[in-house]
């Protein structure tokens, strides 16, 4: 009865989907290809072409299927594996090395992600200057255009950025479906706050210290991109963090609770994303008068975003990232994509269809480069 | 006042949509108006300062950047000056820096490049230790510990 109810929900006709993607196919291919199609690289080409294809079926199978999370999730995971594997890709290729040197930090052209964005605040407003040894403008992963894609993501997307934008996000939500039962049951939603303290942490450390703490002490994500050359005591400690900071939140404990905990406990920009929730347009939505208190989204949301509290009043919590697994839970569709302003049940379609849309469109574009790298880099052993 | 409500929250998603939309196409000139911005420019603790002064010998020129104190609020007590060697570096070198600009030299610095070891001699008590000597793109940089 559950799936019934669940497959009538969103799902759309083969014809009624097909032309729901027809917007999507003609931009991401004006994105993937600029416009001209280049088949001189045979390599590149087919690239382009199962990336294009890739994208396109998810984006095609969500409007078919009615169900977000699982197809969002192939294209999140495929994301963080291959942006992983352009920049190591990258760092050896330029450096022979997984690893940076002095060198390279004495000439910032260390590669600039958004989870150095929360260190920067406070010393950008007190030095007028950006704490991180990178490029501001031109060269691999500068810092200006990385600002501009999460400052508009998350202006439009709120925490959605955790789920359809974040090139880290798809290593923990892969190992947390690894498993199909959680082995631990229990956690404290006290621990939700964590990334507040970790935020508040190291904003102030590298405030005092000038330096961008977070990614030079604790970012569990060095372990799979880059990291300081193990030359001291200093450097293996750090080395040593980041690896284990990557097995326990990253790889362990997503296994064996089916939650994103390093989303949920450890990113300072996760925090700063929720708070953006407040001013994004698109939400997650409750319809109480559908809603029979199963509560089997309390037990799916991978980011403790739903309690009983929150069903009860009606609305989720600003923790969410707006990922579609409760929504695809629910048994009676009382859960759906919203916009705000508009009440619960009311408006779903357009509003899915409308979050679909932008959400999609943005992690299309901005992982087709690193799938393209990826792919290439893989298909160039054929050709 | 519902109405008004759901217009506004239309209104605002499809503003995210055409946001979205303009994002990519327009993201290096949307880049280039934000690196314009005046705190877009790397801390001098990571860009090493700017140059103070010049010494061109022998196809190589020697760049002492201006001592760096930054800290959040003023300045700290301790910083550092960088010398940089740049274009045809030579195996061995041996120099020295006057980073006060006061016309006598603040220290000695040797760089073996072959066995990638680093003297540092202090000339003045303001010097206090090498933090960092490496080869770069463009040759050589030292970095030595200073105090105010």
């Amino acid at each position: 009865m559950d799936k019934v109810l669940t497959d009538a929900g969103m799902k759309k006709s083969f014809g009624k989907a097909l032309l729901y993607t027809l917007p999507m196919l003609l931009i991401t291919f004006m994105f993937i290809s600029g416009g001209r199609p280049d088949f001189s690289n045979p390599a590149t080409s087919l690239a382009m072409m199962i990336t294009f294809l890739l994208v396109n079926v998810l984006y095609f199978m969500m409007h078919y299927s009615g169900k977000t999370d699982q197809y969002r999730a192939i294209l999140f995971i495929i994301f963080a594996i291959s942006l992983s594997f352009t920049l190591i890709s990258n760092m050896i290729a330029t450096r022979n090395s997984m690893s940076f040197s002095q060198a390279d930090i004495l000439e910032c052209k260390i590669p600039f992600c958004h989870l150095v964005i929360p260190m920067m605040i406070l010393p950008a407003a007190f030095t007028q200057s950006i704490i991180f040894p990178g490029s501001i403008i031109g060269g691999f992963a500068s810092i200006a255009p990385m600002i501009v894609l999460w400052l508009v993501a998350t202006l439009v997307l709120g925490r959605g950025f955790c789920s359809w934008g974040c090139f880290y996000g798809g290593w923990d939500d892969g190992f947390s479906r690894v498993r199909k039962k959680r082995t631990i049951t229990r956690i404290n939603e006290i621990w939700k706050w964590m990334p507040f303290a970790v935020l508040i942490l190291v904003s102030l450390t590298a405030a005092l210290t000038l330096l961008p703490t977070y990614c030079s002490w604790i970012c569990p994500f060095k372990a799979v991109t880059e990291f300081e050359k193990v030359t001291s005591v200093e450097s293996a400690a750090k080395a040593g963090v980041f690896v284990s900071l990557f097995a326990g939140f990253v790889v362990v404990l997503p296994v064996m609770t089916r939650k994103r905990t390093q989303c949920s406990f450890l990113c300072p920009l996760g925090a700063v994303n929720t708070l953006s929730n407040k001013v994004t347009p698109f939400t997650v939505k409750i319809d109480k008068t559908a809603c029979n208190e199963c509560f089997k989204c309390v037990q799916a949301c991978p980011l403790f975003a739903i309690s009983r509290d929150n069903i009860r009043k009606g609305e989720v919590s600003v923790f969410c990232s707006k990922c579609g697994k409760c929504v695809d839970t629910c048994p009676n569709n009382a859960i759906h994509y919203g916009i705000k302003g508009v009440p619960a049940g009311t408006m779903k379609y357009f509003s899915r269809n409308l979050f679909l849309f932008v959400s999609f469109l943005f992690i299309a574009v901005f992982s087709a480069g690193s799938i393209i790298n990826s792919l290439n880099s893989f298909l160039k052993l054929f050709f | 006042m519902k109405k008004v409500k759901i217009i506004a929250g239309v209104t605002w998603a499809l503003a995210g949509m055409i946001l979205i939309i303009i994002l990519f196409p327009f993201l290096n000139s949307f880049s280039s108006s934000v690196a314009k911005l005046p705190f877009m420019k790397i801390n001098a603790n990571y860009s090493g300062g700017a140059a103070a002064s010049e010494i061109i010998a022998e196809g190589c020129t020697i760049v002492v950047r201006k001592p760096v104190f930054d800290g959040l609020i003023g300045e700290r007590k301790n910083g550092f000056v960088q010398v940089d060697w740049r274009g045809n570096v030579a195996e061995k070198m041996s120099d020295s820096i006057d980073y006060d600009l006061d016309g006598a030299p603040d220290f000695l610095v040797q760089v073996d490049r072959s066995s990638i070891k680093t003297l540092l001699v202090p000339l003045n008590p303001m010097v206090t230790d090498l933090k960092t000597s490496t080869q770069t793109s463009y040759g050589w940089a030292v970095r030595v510990g200073i105090k105010k």
